[in-house]
């Protein structure tokens, strides 16, 4: 199929070595020649479907001329695109190479008279492809190149594809089309075309304005308009060009008026091709006057040949570049692809034996981050005991790409515990481990596909599906139970709700205090000051009832200080109040002491902040309902209260007026929390990943 | 008969705890292992904090054109300055 205006210059010459490659069936459509062209090609005998030159589109003609024709395969030629011997078969080995083979293209070979610099750029542009002159085969992800000078269609594909109906590239955006869809290409060295453009300076300038145009409505390609790179890009291709002439014995004089011409052509290239990405910023007159094809609108409607049907009201699709190279969650992806990696078989006696290898993957952190400081509390004392411990960071959203693992090392170190083994980010490196242990559900999936491992342990500071409302997030973060690792959760109340919720049996420890920083200071106790752990990034913490409940209060009694902690933000508020950051340990440990009450909220796992105030004698109020009792029972040393702003204020308010219950949850809770231990945590943590192994030995012993 | 299968037994139950034995030696060394190369690639990272913490990878950065030539500048600095401090030690002597 050849699309043809004013063609007649190789017209003829290209018929017949159409007739001598023998294919079946020739169409050319004429859109309004004024030279022989029309002529030629009736008397080749060829079909000839003669159509109006407005109504003529890339890729909408093309798509016409596939419709009328026949065969399973259809080769489309430009009408300057003349067949070299072989043509035909080469194309019909390229579709035997693979059943998903759906195109496949040829080299466009120099004309005698081309110039140099497109005798070349051809001739490198076309060896790139096949390097070792043997058929290449494209796919997915691979090279989309695609050119309607000299193509082979499978109509099964041309079928489910279909060109674009853009004005330029139609070929390219077929290309990449294709491959998204699955289908192979092929680019064949022997399918030859002698073709070349050669025009005017002019001229050429024009059609990479065209040509470039067309990549931008089809791909979205801009061009940069870099001068100096530009000039270094010019001054190269030169050079290239004198080396490529010199190497075919061309005298030096004519070297030198083609030097001047690739000077000029090079230049122009890079400027035009840079205008015409940008063509749709310009005046239509303007962009007309630079466009071979004489092109004013920004991207030219097909006319339908028929004329009868409607015009769709769909608006123009932007193609948008890929600007990841995954997907965010593509671990998990391929962990449901092709499972968990299956675990070592298990060593008599392994979960006894005195040292472990212990690696532990965590998600990112920040400053001030309880579940790290958690993990790393109990981790650096696994550490101390003498098992061989490293951590591996799981970064599916890449926050921490510009930290550096020296740099994560050190901060672990300064934000939560002094641990002294490895930190890894990503897992090339991964040694395998006696236990793995996930530590939140970011870091879930990305273990699972760990291999080398004797068991896998999940240690769960929360229940994480309830601090996403139904998402992605939510969902695959409950997913996470359900793989099988021996889970070890922070509180029994967390214990329970796995159980109970997934079915998954497990284990729980309870959060220590550090008493040698959390213990009541040398400070005068105040008698009216309320402090509130006002985190209102993290939504778990209720702040908007705490705040409704420290308003009332003030309603109530006016005189009571109130102090909001926890955060950098300022929170709005209809009382007044002090503010302080975030606070280090030593510096809560002061304000614990000082104050009168504390408020801390929690619509999930109890956190660690109420044992550390109850640690310096700081009565707390929390909320009922929840999972404080499984811990502190229902008549505790914390003051528990439902979630309701009245009810809270109520029990802040006690504690403020009644002097002896004060007296008596500020003992209680002092000499509650003095068992709570980070010892006595990491005791039921290392029990839990011994567990984890005996599990794996029970079930490989034969009964 | 029962001699032999005693025998037996017994020659089992000890050629299982030898094995045992080696086994749990050999998770030992495995540990240790471990552990020193923990502690190897944990040292090394406590000496590239600063690197790290300025993005600096001296690998990559002497790979970089002209970075052998500013070595080389280097040493020759090095090296006159050497022969300066030479030559005074020997005039001063």
């Amino acid at each position: 199929m050849i699309p043809v205006k004013d063609g007649e210059r190789y017209l003829e010459e290209l018929l017949e070595a159409l007739g001598r490659e023998g294919v079946d069936e020739i169409l050319v459509i004429d859109s309004g020649s004024s030279d022989r062209s029309p002529a030629i090609a009736r008397a080749a005998g060829v079909e000839l479907l003669e159509i109006e030159p407005g109504s003529f589109g890339h890729g909408h003609t093309r798509n016409l001329g596939a419709e009328r024709v026949s065969g399973q395969l259809i080769c489309f030629l430009t009408q300057d695109a003349t067949p070299c011997p072989g043509w035909l078969a080469a194309f019909r080995e390229a579709f035997e190479l693979d059943e998903r083979v759906g195109a496949a293209f040829g080299p466009h070979l120099a004309r005698p008279d081309t110039s140099p610099f497109i005798a070349r750029e051809l001739s490198e542009f076309f060896t790139g492809f096949a390097p070792d002159g043997n058929p290449t085969i494209q796919r997915t992800g691979g090279e989309s190149f695609l050119s309607n000078v000299n193509a082979c269609y499978a109509r099964e594909c041309w079928q489910q594809i279909r060109f674009r109906e853009v004005a330029y590239s139609e070929d390219q955006a077929f290309g990449r089309d294709m491959l998204e869809a699955g289908w192979a290409k092929v680019y064949h060295p022997a399918a030859t075309v002698l073709h070349a453009h050669d025009y005017g300076p002019l001229e050429f300038m024009r059609r990479y304005f065209d040509e470039y145009r067309g990549l931008r409505e089809t791909t979205g390609h801009v061009e940069p308009f870099a001068l100096a790179a530009g000039a270094r890009e010019v001054a190269r291709a030169v050079a290239e060009d004198r080396r490529w002439m010199a190497a075919r014995g061309m005298r030096p004089g004519e070297q030198a008026r083609w030097i001047a011409r690739s000077a000029v052509h090079h230049g122009g290239r890079r400027v035009f091709s840079a205008l015409g990405s940008r063509a749709d910023r310009m005046p239509p007159a303007l962009r007309s006057g630079l466009s071979l094809e004489r092109r004013g609108d920004a991207a030219d409607p097909p006319a339908d040949d028929a004329g009868l049907a409607e015009t769709s009201p769909l608006p123009p699709a932007r193609r948008i570049a890929r600007k990841l190279s995954g997907e965010i969650y593509d671990t998990p992806a391929r962990v449901w692809r092709t499972g968990p990696a299956p675990l070592l078989e298990p060593v008599p006696g392994m979960a006894d034996r005195e040292r472990l290898r212990l690696a532990m993957v965590i998600p990112t952190f920040s400053r001030g981050s309880g579940g790290h400081n958690t993990l790393f509390q109990i981790f650096s004392r696994l550490e101390r005991r003498g098992h061989a411990c490293s951590v591996w960071l799981a970064d599916y959203h890449g926050y921490a790409n510009a930290v550096w693992p020296g740099v994560l090392r050190r901060e672990i170190q300064e934000y939560f515990a002094p641990f002294q083994g490895p930190v890894y980010k990503g897992f090339d490196a991964w040694q395998g481990a006696d236990v793995a242990i996930a530590t939140g559900w970011q870091t879930a999936h990305a273990m699972l596909e760990l291999d080398q491992c004797r068991a896998r342990a999940y240690v769960i500071n929360d229940h994480e599906p309830e601090f996403f409302p139904s998402s992605a997030e939510q969902a695959l973060s409950a997913e996470t139970y359900g793989y099988g690792m021996h889970p070890i959760a922070a509180s029994p109340w967390l214990r329970d709700l796995l159980k109970s919720r997934y079915g998954t049996p497990g284990e729980a420890f309870q959060l220590g205090v550090d008493h040698d920083v959390y213990r009541p200071r040398p400070v005068e106790r105040r008698r009216d000051t309320v402090i509130y752990y006002a985190r209102y990034a993290t939504p778990r913490r209720a702040v908007p009832i705490g705040l409704m409940a420290l308003a009332e209060l003030k309603r109530r009694r006016p005189e009571v200080r109130v102090i909001l902690f926890g955060t950098d933000e300022i929170l709005d508020a209809s009382f007044d109040y002090e503010h302080v950051d975030v606070l280090n340990p030593t510096q809560l440990s002061w304000l614990y002491s000082e104050a009168t009450v504390g408020l801390c909220l929690s619509l999930t796992n109890f956190s660690l902040m109420p044992k550390e105030m109850l640690a310096c004698g700081l009565p707390c109020v929390e909320l009922a309902g929840i999972s404080a009792e499984s811990i502190f029972g229902e008549d505790g040393p914390l003051e528990l209260a439902p979630l309701d702003s009245n009810r809270i204020a109520d029990s802040i308010e006690r504690l403020l007026e009644d002097r002896a219950e004060w007296d008596r949850r500020s003992r209680e809770g002092i000499d509650f929390v003095a068992s709570h231990t980070w010892d006595q945590a990491t005791d039921e943590v290392e029990a839990g990943l011994r567990h984890a192994l005996r599990v794996r030995e029970r079930a490989a012993t034969p009964s | 008969m029962a001699d032999v299968s005693t025998s037996t037994s017994e020659e089992l139950a000890a050629e299982n705890a030898r094995l045992r034995e080696r086994l749990g030696a050999l998770e030992s060394e495995l540990v240790e292992v471990q552990a020193r190369t923990n502690a190897i690639v944990a040292q090394s990272q406590e000496r590239a904090y600063w690197l790290d913490r300025w993005h600096v990878d001296l690998n990559a950065l002497m790979e970089r054109p002209g970075a052998s030539e500013f070595r080389a500048s280097l040493r020759a600095a090095r090296s006159v300055t050497r022969l300066l401090r030479r030559l005074k030690r020997r005039l001063g002597s």
